[in-house]
């Protein structure tokens, strides 16, 4: 019998609106012991049908159809009978380990909860099998770490608590809603071994949401692929992934970047450096706990030319990036821009050579003011650096660059939040290139992006790059997207450079274990050469 | 020792707020139009009857060195003599804070005891007729001024309903007055009702923030029912925020106390201070303010300490 088997689900949540379906004529199913990837883009209604299999909807939404756990039905059961199943039969694992654990109870405690939940076992007995539960899912000291706070706890750790919650009861079916998209690709490869490992020891069926192709590659049998609420192709994962029928999976996959393994270096630039970092550290804080957040860092980049900044969360890339900007001075050490000290110039002279950088952030919807209109947005830097310009001018400046960056014109008066996450990311990089600048940071500027819109987006810039010229300091978590669009390449870990060079032969041929190990642990969105990578690690 | 080290800096930091208060409050009382001499002595008093008295007060001589003896004073515990009581201000202090104390710690307690369970029951019962019946009575309670409130109360249940006595108690002693606790009642439930009204929103708001969580969806996923859910996870994160409240709420808890002991003639602080107002008694004005002042660092400082102590992020500082 199918552990989880889902039949016609349609789930519609109602808003203020009116009703907005999610999820239409849905059905899959996951047999005990395989791994069903449901894959899609953000609004592809994946989540609100794990949801629903765990009857774990919000308030809002109604479901319609056959939703059945080993047998139990879920839709329209009651909170109490749903509480049985949770938990026991089904449990789930979520994406925001930082926010999934409650923040002030010690996670030994969560997790005997959930024992006691289900089984009347003394309490002792429920911490004991808690610090067993941390043991299998390879935490540590599991002993002292059962009364740690989450806080205390890395991302990693965090979710490997979420997991034993998960496990506790030992249930027929996991559900995991992008478990590692929130953590680095290496604490992302072990999370994942962790999961096929507990899944195939206890024959337990998993439903792995995703919208990470290699992830699927890496762990899942089979592949149900949605778009806007419904399946539209699904199967063996080699398959759907290597011979894909339907014509979004096809666009899918092939807008998804790809780690090469075999490529040339581009020729290197002569001219001088527009920035320089020269052996920079970095202090944050004071006294015993102060962090050392850069360390003897020395990062050039040359006119015209992208520089990947790349590393895992925590090994001062987004610092680098903010001292380039001159936003955090440094400790020690020089930073020069277009020649010019930073730390000498002052007043006028700085800004002016400030305006000669443009920044682009990760998310979109946090770095642009809700209460301007798109037009004010990309004015905005012209109003404080070039005060003298004529309004007319400026107008026509701005209306110049949103083509630039292909956004419409009709688009200039709409607020920033009735725009898509692409428009908006568009609407970032042409206030970054509206001055002109010589230099663009882009701090992880595609990563709260679906890959589709990330490719469309990284063109747009790789295209203003080759016409304008500007150069280029990407900083990003994706060695993918890094290879394909950095001629030179930085490893940072732990505050530190560990090795840089030109981008082919630093990915191909890296010379320091680390690098190593930060490839190999990107899972490729190829079935078949993802499981000799990963028996090739393992070995 | 880390928790050592935090109290004696809190405790260093609330004596400075203190100080800084001394300085408003002396700066307050010398910006009085006519200084202290034309209150106590009336508007009928010759040149040379203020220049006698600001003399023999020490009121002639520069700011700075009479701040320094009030300072000095007020480190041997001497507020001053009462003008108008022909007593020390810190034995009218001594006498009548116990009472007033007696009067809000119960306000308080009442107060949170009612609001915290309404609140989360709000919350839980979000956009349903308890929630909007709870909502209304809320607005209401706190927006009908305090006087009018005690008022209505006196009418309703010591006129018509002769429940309770329309004084509070009169003795002088803690022990006398907590001997009569049915004449505390009605003081206390007028002194209750805002901090019911505000606290209940408080606690309505975080329960439905912290209901909508994360780590209350990972819970449910594993089983917890709505009880465990509200009680064991929901309730503590919740209360947080609430008590980080409380330490600003003391001197609104004493602004009310004004007026809850004018209306059931009760002589705490309130009253005290009340009587000061009226006849200008400085020094006596002073007192109180100064005490107040205290009460609410001591109160905030109380509140951050309690803070500490439930959540733990707060001591690692990553809250």
């Amino acid at each position: 019998m199918n552990i989880l088997e889902i039949a016609d689900l349609g789930v519609t949540f109602s808003t203020e609106t009116g009703d907005v379906p999610a999820v239409r004529g849905v059905s899959l199913h996951v047999r005990p012991g395989e791994t069903l990837a449901l894959v899609g883009e953000s609004g592809s209604g994946k989540s609100t049908v794990a949801l629903a299999a765990m009857g774990l909807l919000p308030g809002s939404a109604r479901a319609s159809g056959r939703v059945t756990v080993n047998g139990t039905e879920v839709v329209g059961a009651s909170e109490s009978s749903l509480a049985r199943l949770r938990g026991r039969t089904a449990s789930m694992v979520f994406q925001e380990p930082a926010t999934a654990l409650d923040p002030l109870t010690r996670v030994g405690a969560q997790i005997a909860e959930v024992i006691r939940n289900h089984r009347p076992v003394p309490r002792a007995e429920a911490a004991r099998e808690a610090v067993e539960l941390l043991r299998r899912v390879g935490i540590p000291e599991p002993e002292r770490r059962a009364s740690a706070f989450p806080f205390q706890l890395s991302g990693g750790q965090r979710q490997r608590v979420v997991i034993a919650m998960a496990i506790a009861n030992s249930p027929g079916l996991l559900i995991a809603d992008e478990p590692t998209t929130a953590l680095d690709v290496t604490v992302q490869a072990e999370i994942l071994d962790l999961l096929r490992r507990l899944a195939a020891d206890s024959g337990t069926g998993v439903l792995l949401v995703t919208h990470n192709m290699g992830v699927v590659a890496d762990f899942a049998d089979r592949v149900a692929v949605m778009l806007r609420g419904e399946v539209v192709e699904t199967g063996p994962v080699e398959e759907v992934l290597l011979r894909p029928t339907h014509e979004y999976t096809q666009r899918l996959l092939a807008a998804v970047p790809r780690l090469r393994f075999s490529g040339e270096d581009s020729a290197p630039v002569e001219a001088a450096p527009v920035v320089e970092l020269r052996d920079v550290a970095v202090q944050f804080g004071r006294g015993p706990r102060a962090v050392r957040a850069l360390d003897g860092v020395s990062i050039e980049v040359r006119p015209g030319e992208t520089v990947g900044l790349v590393g895992e969360s925590g090994s001062g890339k987004s610092t680098a990036a903010r001292v380039a900007l001159g936003l955090v001075p440094p400790g020690s050490g020089t930073v020069s821009l277009f020649g010019t000290d930073l730390s000498r110039s002052r007043g006028r002279a700085r800004r002016a050579l400030l305006s000669g950088v443009g920044v682009v952030l990760q998310d979109p919807v946090a770095s642009l003011d809700a209460r301007m209109s798109v037009a004010e947005c990309v004015a905005e830097p012209l109003r404080v650096h070039r005060r003298g310009m004529p309004a007319a001018e400026r107008r026509n400046r701005v209306a110049e660059t949103l083509e630039l960056v292909r956004l419409p014109r009709e688009l200039a008066g709409r607020g920033p939040r009735e725009l898509s996450g692409g428009q908006r990311q568009r609407v970032s990089l042409a206030r970054a290139l509206v001055l002109e600048p010589r230099l663009l940071v882009a701090d992880e500027p595609t990563s709260a992006l679906d890959v589709s819109v990330q490719r469309t987006v990284l063109e747009v810039i790789a295209e203003l790059q080759r016409e304008l010229g500007f150069a280029c300091l990407f900083v990003s978590h994706d060695l993918a997207v890094v290879q394909e669009f950095a001629q030179r390449v930085v490893v940072m870990r732990a505050g530190r450079v560990e090795e840089q060079g030109p981008t082919m032969s630093t990915l191909l041929r890296p010379e320091t274990e680390y690098t190593r190990r930060l490839i190999a642990a990107v899972p490729v969105p190829d079935p078949v050469e993802q499981r000799k990578r990963r028996t090739g690690v393992t070995a | 020792m880390d928790t050592l080290l935090y109290l004696g800096r809190r405790i260093l930091q609330a004596l400075a707020v203190i100080l800084i208060v001394t300085v408003v409050v002396f700066c307050l009382l010398h910006a009085l139009p006519g200084g202290p001499a034309r209150g106590i002595l009336g508007p009928q008093a010759t040149p040379q009857q203020i220049t006698a008295f600001n003399h023999e007060q020490g009121l002639d001589r520069s700011l700075p060195v009479q701040y320094a003896y009030y300072l000095g004073d007020l480190v041997r515990g001497d507020l001053g003599t009462s003008y108008t009581l022909n007593e020390a201000v810190s034995r009218l202090i001594e006498q009548r804070l116990p009472k007033t104390l007696v009067l809000t710690v119960l306000s308080a307690l009442v107060g949170l005891l009612l609001a915290v369970p309404l609140g989360m029951w709000q919350a839980v019962r979000r956009n349903k007729p308890t929630d909007y019946v709870i909502t209304t009575l809320s607005f209401v309670a706190y927006s009908t001024p305090v006087y009018f409130l005690g008022l209505l109360l006196i009418l309703l249940f010591t006129q018509t309903l002769r429940w309770f006595p329309s004084q509070a108690p009169q003795g002088d002693t803690l022990a006398q007055v907590l001997a009569d606790p049915a004449g505390l009642v009605l003081p206390v439930v007028t002194g209750a009702a805002s901090m019911v009204a505000v606290f209940s929103r408080y606690m309505r708001a975080a329960t439905l923030e912290n209901l909508s969580e994360d780590y209350v969806r990972t819970a449910r996923a594993g089983g917890a029912s709505q009880y465990t859910v509200l009680f064991r996870h929901v309730f503590r994160n919740s209360l947080t925020p609430v008590v980080a409240m409380l330490g600003y709420y003391v001197p609104v808890l004493f602004g009310g106390a004004l007026v809850v002991e004018q209306l059931f003639n009760y002589p705490g602080m309130g009253l005290l201070f009340w009587s000061a107002a009226q006849a200008s008694d400085y020094p006596v004005l002073l007192g109180c303010v100064l005490v107040i002042s205290v009460a609410t660092v001591v109160g905030t400082l109380l509140a951050d300490v309690v803070q500490r102590v439930v959540d733990p992020r707060v001591k690692e500082g990553r809250a």
